[in-house]
């Protein structure tokens, strides 16, 4: 005879306020099995638990059901409990009041209360027909894959390798360095950031457990958690990293000029080029698109220049495998186009440019010999203005979110002015000043101080053009007026998007995506770097903007995850996973089609005891089973079943009700 | 032969009968046969849609149900508020087929609306229904050594969502037209500015402000003669020209045309059916730049040395 006990959870005011919480236990007191039904204000707390403890002993329980939240917010902790007090944990069942009656239903207690008891009920039933269940062990590959190679990969990757866990990183473009390679001083330091980051693009490049792949991208991903498989397109470089000494003979005489991207198109490159001088690796890679010999057969000078012969115009795209047992995803973001700005001439006047165009050319090793130009005539602009949120909290043309970046980069921008023109003059458009940070506020307080920048709160509305200067009209909010500046210079502080690749990366990885194009993290607030998928994290900006010492820490915290997952030979998996029946099974196969993880594959059996013919049937992975279900609906003889969910267990909460 | 219907509005008949008259030359000149609605009534701005929405929208309701009668797809405006006025119904009624009953009660007996007419501008039909090709094609006499600045004013393209058509900030579309005429047309940015509209008899002022404003924009421009599509930007343009100068203390002597004015010009058509004494600002100065080209400075391209050279000298 089972003896079944109730335990409901008050949770705080979340429960109570809506569901009448002893009439639920009364009610399950009914239940003939129920031998113990009691109420707790928090079931979750220690004190909670103690008295599911207390009673499995006192009142010899055969099963347990937790009425509280949702079993995704506390079945572990519950299933703790249980196997604390000597109880196999799957004999635990949890009836989701809360989210499933609670919180939909608050403007009705009575019927609230009698949805309550009624999902008590299902889950006594079902509880009564649970079976113990042993949690499964599968093998780890101890290999972490890492995509992008900004500061948050760089600093995953490290971090996993130091732990000598050998990492793939894989980098779309020629070399590693990502967004932060392009910036000239950091905030609110001013630390140069080549200074900071070079150092470890370099301990990438020398790790004896790293492995770079860069100018390649992820085709594929098959497995689950621990037992990944991953395919990776690398690109054709068309030079040979084996022998290229990046002596530099090649770029040099390159005739082929092309928009330099790392400078934002200020000038120009060459067909074969490294994207810049302290790029990792340092060898070059030939641009398909733009290279006269590649796309008309003519020229061939980088070939003929080259001591080593490292130069082939016959490489090809190569696929390559790799088995790896966690992912890290961690590739960056966009600057946004301000094109939608049409009020604010963008594309009809030179002299308005974004952040990033201004961050390069003040940048050392920049197009300009870090001063800042007008790109109409080449002069050194003497009034500058800069307007923030430019996309960012803009619905109606941009993006609702704010960027979180652009306050502190604004403010560094205007420190850079300063420092290059001294006798320039900045003014900043802004509707807030967002300095939430470690020493923010008192860097945007000090450099108002010293650079002397007029601060105007309101939006830009218009500029205009008057002879060779831009007119800049907005609203000056705290005097109530329409103020116009006289500017030389206009630079748009552009919101931070999300790359837009990312939903394609998504699909191919099993992940969600929010509607921006942010990677969505677990839970916004305690799993901030696991995905839904178990084994992929996300680091840096691919999961919303944040600057640099949030996304470093963020990678460091995909590190640490990765090494726990790694921490023993095997992993501990739920036993929730699908069984087959051989004797009902007719071999049909649906199941092998419907199965979203490719975890059944077909097996040969004796017709009968002793039969020497054999007939085919299906065969789970127990390793690969995730435990969806898929399987169970579509088998026409219930030849496959799944633990935890078996045919008795389901028909027994529906007689419940 | 295209067929058009036509909706003149009140000031077709009155201060921009000028409008009205080149639209009709140069719709004739380029094969579309305009029909004019029967019985078309006022389009209520800006009265009606201050004072009660219900009769915002009817009046320009009967205009459509009127229209439907016709039998054509394409309904043209040359008045930019009769235009907006009939263009905002037609977008709320196609998406509130409720609200749509409820209005058409009102005017049952001209009949039930069907949303069947697409409403356009002058403008937006010249350019997106005969297009530059055509216009060029009509071309006898072009207007080369004419530089002009084209005003659209607050309502041709905006708000986008009901307009649909151009830029709501910087549109092209009549600079495109003069080009095809063979005029220059200038690099404007008040092209979208209000003109103060209405404003002009009750609050002469404003209008002296924001027009000034434009006027003086567009003579910076570099433009011998503004180009318009709409009657109230005309003669708020040229109208309050003479007493905007004596507010700015200076000359400013740019004459204001009609775009189809311009057309009809470029097409051959006699200069004396094209109404230019009914303006205030004499024409006679920017017609006479017709022909006469100055030739662009020829634009030194300096190197990088020598422009770095220079403003470190500075």
């Amino acid at each position: 005879m089972a003896r079944v006990g109730v335990f409901v959870c008050f949770c705080g005011a979340n429960i109570a306020d809506y569901v009448d919480v002893p009439q639920v236990v009364e009610e399950a007191k009914r239940i003939r099995e129920v031998k113990f039904a009691i109420d707790y204000k928090y079931m979750c707390s220690d004190p909670g638990q103690q008295q599911i403890r207390d009673a499995i002993a006192q009142h010899r329980l055969t099963s347990i059901v937790v009425a509280a939240c949702s079993p995704r917010m506390h079945e572990k902790t519950f299933r703790k409990a249980l196997s604390d007090a000597g109880m196999n944990p799957y004999l635990l069942e949890v009836a989701n009041i809360r989210e499933h009656s609670s919180w939909v239903h608050q403007k009705d207690k009575k019927a609230a209360t009698e949805k309550a008891s009624d999902l008590v009920r299902m889950a006594v039933a079902k509880s009564i027909a649970n079976e113990q269940l042993h949690e499964i062990s599968v093998p780890v590959t101890k290999r972490a894959l890492v995509i992008g190679g900004g500061i948050a990969g760089i600093q995953a990757a490290l971090d996993i390798a130091d732990a000598r866990i050998p990492v793939v990183l894989v980098e779309k473009s020629p070399s590693i360095g990502g967004k932060m390679a392009q910036l000239d001083e950091t905030f609110p330091t001013l630390d140069c950031a080549q200074c900071i980051l070079t150092p470890k693009m370099v301990d990438v490049a020398s790790h004896p457990y790293i492995e770079l792949i860069p100018y390649s991208e992820v085709l594929e991903l098959q497995g689950f958690v621990g037992n990944y498989k991953v395919k990776i397109k690398k690109k054709a470089s068309y030079v040979n990293f084996k022998t290229c000494t990046g002596c530099g003979a090649c770029w040099q005489k390159c005739p082929v000029k092309v928009d330099n991207e790392y400078n934002m198109g200020i000038d120009k490159r060459k067909a074969i080029y490294t994207p810049f001088p302290q790029a990792v690796p340092n060898k070059p890679v030939i641009d398909a698109e733009h290279c006269t010999m590649l796309t008309k057969g003519k020229c061939g000078i980088c070939a003929k220049v080259c001591e080593k012969g490292s130069i082939d115009y016959q490489m090809q795209d190569e696929i390559i495998e790799r088995e790896i047992g966690a992912v890290v995803v961690a590739t960056g973001y966009d600057m946004w186009d301000p094109k939608p700005y049409e009020e604010y001439g963008v594309g009809r006047f030179k002299d308005i440019i974004t952040s990033l165009e201004f961050e390069r050319m003040v940048s050392a090793n920049g197009p300009t010999n870090g001063l800042p130009l007008r790109p109409s005539d080449g002069k050194v602009p003497k009034n500058v203005v800069f307007i923030k949120c430019v996309g960012s909290r803009d619905e109606a043309k941009g993006i609702s979110y704010c960027s979180k970046i652009c306050c502190m980069y604004t403010t560094k921008h205007t420190i850079l002015l300063h420092h290059k023109v001294h006798d320039s003059h900045a003014y900043v458009f802004y509707m807030d000043i967002r300095a939430a940070g470690k020493g923010y506020e008192e860097f945007v307080e000090k450099a108002q101080v010293d650079t002397g920048t007029t601060y105007l709160r309101g939006r830009v509305s218009k500029i205009y053009k008057k002879g060779d200067k831009l007119m800049v009209r907005g609203e000056d909010a705290q005097i109530g007026q329409v103020v116009e500046v006289e500017a030389d210079l206009v630079v748009l502080a552009t919101a931070v998007s999300a790359p837009k690749d990312n939903p394609d990366l998504a699909r191919l990885l099993g992940i969600s995506y929010d509607k921006y194009g942010y990677l969505s993290e677990a839970h916004p607030k305690l799993r901030p770097v696991e995905t839904a998928k178990a084994g992929i994290f996300l680091a840096g900006c691919t999961q919303a903007p944040k600057d640099i010492p949030e996304t470093v820490s963020q990678a460091s915290a995909c590190a640490a995850k990765v090494c726990g997952l790694f921490a023993g030979d095997t992993m501990k998996k739920d036993p929730m996973i699908s069984t087959v029946n051989t004797e009902y099974c007719s071999g049909c196969q649906n199941c092998v089609k419907v199965c979203p993880y490719g975890a059944i594959v077909t097996d040969e059996v004796p017709f009968g005891h002793g039969s020497k013919e054999l007939r085919t049937v299906a065969k789970i992975n127990e390793g690969v089973c995730q435990g969806c279900g898929s399987c169970v609906a579509i088998c026409r003889s219930t030849a496959i079943n799944l633990a935890g969910f078996t045919d008795p267990q389901i028909i027994n909460e529906i007689v419940s009700i | 032969m295209k067929k058009l219907t036509y909706f003149p509005g009140c000031s077709a008949h009155g201060t921009s009968e000028e409008f009205d008259k080149t639209v009709k030359m140069v719709m004739t000149s380029l094969d579309v046969q305009m029909e004019e609605i029967p019985d078309w009534n006022c389009c209520g701005a800006t009265s009606a849609h201050t004072m009660s929405e219900s009769l915002a929208y009817a009046l320009p309701l009967r205009n459509l149900v009127l229209a439907e009668k016709l039998d054509n797809s394409t309904m043209a405006i040359p008045c930019a508020s009769c235009y907006q006025r009939l263009k905002v119904t037609k977008v709320h009624m196609d998406d509130n087929p409720e609200l749509c009953k409820e209005i058409n009660s009102t005017v049952v007996e001209d009949g039930i609306y069907q949303g069947k007419v697409d409403v356009k501008s002058m403008l937006q039909y010249c350019f997106e229904d005969v297009g530059l090709d055509a216009i060029k094609a009509k071309v006898t006499k072009s207007l080369a050594g004419m530089k002009l600045a084209c005003y659209y004013g607050c309502l041709l393209t905006r708000p986008k969502a009901i307009t649909n058509f151009d830029s709501p900030e910087y549109p092209m579309s009549m600079d495109k037209i003069v080009e095809a005429l063979g005029a220059k047309a200038t690099e404007f940015d008040y092209k979208t500015e209000c003109c103060g509209a209405s404003f002009s008899i009750s609050n002469t002022e404003v209008v002296i402000n924001l027009t000034g404003q434009i006027l003086e924009m567009a003579k910076e421009s570099g433009a011998d003669a503004i180009v318009v599509a709409c009657p109230l930007c005309q003669s708020n343009l040229d109208m309050r020209q003479p007493d905007i100068e004596k507010h700015l203390g200076k000359k400013i002597d740019l004459p204001i045309f009609y775009f189809t004015q311009l057309m009809a010009l470029a097409f051959g058509m006699p200069e004396k059916d094209l109404m230019f004494s009914k303006h205030i600002v004499p024409v006679e100065g920017a017609l006479a730049n017709i022909g006469k080209i100055v030739p662009e400075p020829e634009k030194v391209k300096k190197t990088r040395k020598a422009v770095e050279a220079e403003s470190e000298a500075e």
